[in-house]
């Protein structure tokens, strides 16, 4: 009886744990406690924060248990990551979501969303530099896109074994958003041009809205084919929402679908962290290049700002560069936050939610492109 | 291990350059195109408005080119007219006559509105009815 006992102990998740679990744990409850306490993306860390719990609970390998597994029913539902089958569905709910109608009234606010993207091709050099393979460095680079699907669409397309890292450190700063944004635009931004006013948007039509989804899933995916699985599903959702006739597919797509597939996106990239894949040198590159890439994606869309209102008659605030990442709405909201700072009666956030969903579309045509270059 | 080789090696300069490029050159064309839909849409409901616009002109001015006789206002000849197409018929009837021998002469001739016509004529009193149903042609008044 003594022996089965020491037995069944030998078996436990306190015998078999070692320092790595330990950290990574730590790391998971920090998640759960940006999402909860401080409500960072609360969306998304707190089901990344809870699979990080669950993915470094130690077990014996071999009973099909682990999400590296095979039939376990983790590595089931982590099936939708490698696959890319849940950024897609949340790219149909965001595209379902997403009011273009900002975008439409200003289109120069586009370019914003293009500059920013330039932190992808900065990050792609800098990875490259650092040693990391061309597909590994590729998947690095899109994480200046912080767009945590496309980031793990890509990855899951050119280095799976990446993904569990990639996935949480696009996710990390795009809830760490607050902390890493507001510096850049200060640094790189007078006072003068953070007053900088932005005219209100013209009405925008049904029927623009309507065309806008069938004329960018046409332009954007001739242009990146490989984008289809995002960018189809981003216009199909949009077009859903905006044609009137299916209320009840875009109700779902906003709401049900995109939640479900927030939930196991999340839980099973969480749970992908596995200590003993997940705590390695690389890990920790990626996590470097990654804060580089948000930095430089930023400063390039406010710079790209400072740069367009040389050419324009109405100066634009380029502040809302900042906003050109796609992280919906956390950099928008920066920007407006740091708007209203510098004159309480400046509201930014329609013209940031403008570059933001530019943004979007801006990465997820990286995506395609990087992509393409490996096809 | 770090080196800008790397870079070079893994086609990196090449994939940055075309990369940023493409996606610059796509979200212009972008720009470009939505910052057009609200002025092409404009234009479209423009010239459908004026072609609906030229088609109602067009069906209404055809409705009046097509209208029938019987639509048409109708003119009839004044009396003095009417005498001069109803005396060779009068001439031919045996005085007094009946109004339906001289519609029959009417009908005979197929002439236009002999009811109106007739009564035209009455009122200018060049048929002159006797109070027997018959009815006599008044050659003064007819002159």
């Amino acid at each position: 009886m003594l022996d089965l006992f020491f037995q069944f102990l030998i078996n436990t998740g306190y015998y078999l744990a070692d320092y790595r679990h330990v950290i990574m744990i730590i790391v998971g409850c920090v998640f759960l406690y940006l999402g909860t306490a401080k409500k960072y993306e609360p969306l998304l860390l707190v089901p990344i924060g809870f699979g990080i719990l669950v993915g470094n609970v130690p077990f014996f390998k071999g009973f099909g248990i682990g999400i590296y597994e095979n039939n376990s029913v983790l590595h089931y539902l982590y099936f939708g990551v490698t696959t890319g089958v849940y950024p897609s569905i949340v790219f149909l709910g965001l595209g379902a979501l997403t009011d273009f109608s900002s975008l439409l009234a200003n289109p120069k606010l586009m370019l914003l969303g293009a500059a920013a993207q330039m932190g992808i091709y900065f990050t792609l050099l800098g990875a490259l530099f650092f040693g990391f393979l061309p597909k590994e460095a590729a998947s690095i680079a899109i994480i200046g896109g912080a767009d945590g699907p496309t980031s793990i669409f890509l990855t899951a397309k050119l280095a799976p074994h990446l993904i569990g890292p990639i996935a949480i450190a696009a996710y990390s700063y795009m809830a760490l958003i607050p902390v890493i944004q507001p510096p850049i635009m200060r640094l790189l931004t007078t006072r003068k041009e953070r007053l900088i006013r932005m005219p209100p948007g013209r009405d925008v039509s049904k029927k623009e809205l309507v065309i806008f989804p069938v004329a960018g899933v046409l332009l954007c995916c001739f242009l990146a084919p490989t984008a289809l699985p995002l960018l189809g599903m981003l216009f199909l959702g949009n077009f859903l929402k905006e044609c009137g006739v299916v209320n009840r597919l875009a109700g779902t797509a906003q709401s049900a679908i995109i939640d479900t597939a927030t939930i196991f996106l999340g839980f099973t990239v969480g749970a992908s962290t596995q200590a003993d894949v997940f705590l390695t040198p690389k890990a920790l590159g990626i996590f470097f290049l990654g804060a580089v890439a948000f930095s430089i994606a930023t400063a390039s869309g406010v710079i790209f700002g400072k740069i367009m209102n040389l050419f324009l008659k109405e100066k634009i605030n380029p502040l809302l560069g900042a906003a050109g990442v796609s992280a919906v709405p956390g950099s928008a909201r920066e920007v407006h936050m740091m708007g209203l700072k510098t004159d309480p009666t400046n509201f930014l956030l329609m013209h940031g939610m403008a570059c933001n969903s530019s943004g979007v579309i801006g990465s997820a045509i990286c995506a395609g492109i990087l992509w393409s270059f490996f096809i | 291990m770090f080196s800008i080789d790397n870079i070079t090696n893994g086609n990196g300069w090449a994939m940055a350059a075309v990369g940023a490029v493409t996606v610059f050159l796509g979200l212009v064309v972008l720009t470009f195109v939505i910052s057009q839909i609200h002025k092409i849409l404009e234009f479209w409901e423009n010239w459908a408005k004026t072609r609906n616009a030229n088609q109602r002109r067009a069906r209404k001015e055809d409705s009046q080119k097509n209208k029938g006789p019987a639509h048409q206002q109708l003119r009839l000849p004044t009396a003095a007219e009417l005498c001069s197409i109803y005396r060779p018929l009068v001439e031919q009837l045996k005085e007094p006559f009946q109004l339906v021998q001289l519609y029959e002469k009417t009908k005979e001739m197929d002439l236009p509105h002999p009811h109106l016509s007739i009564k035209c004529l009455q009122e200018a009193d060049v048929l002159v009815a006797q109070g027997d149903g018959t009815f006599i042609w008044d050659k003064q008044k007819a002159n």
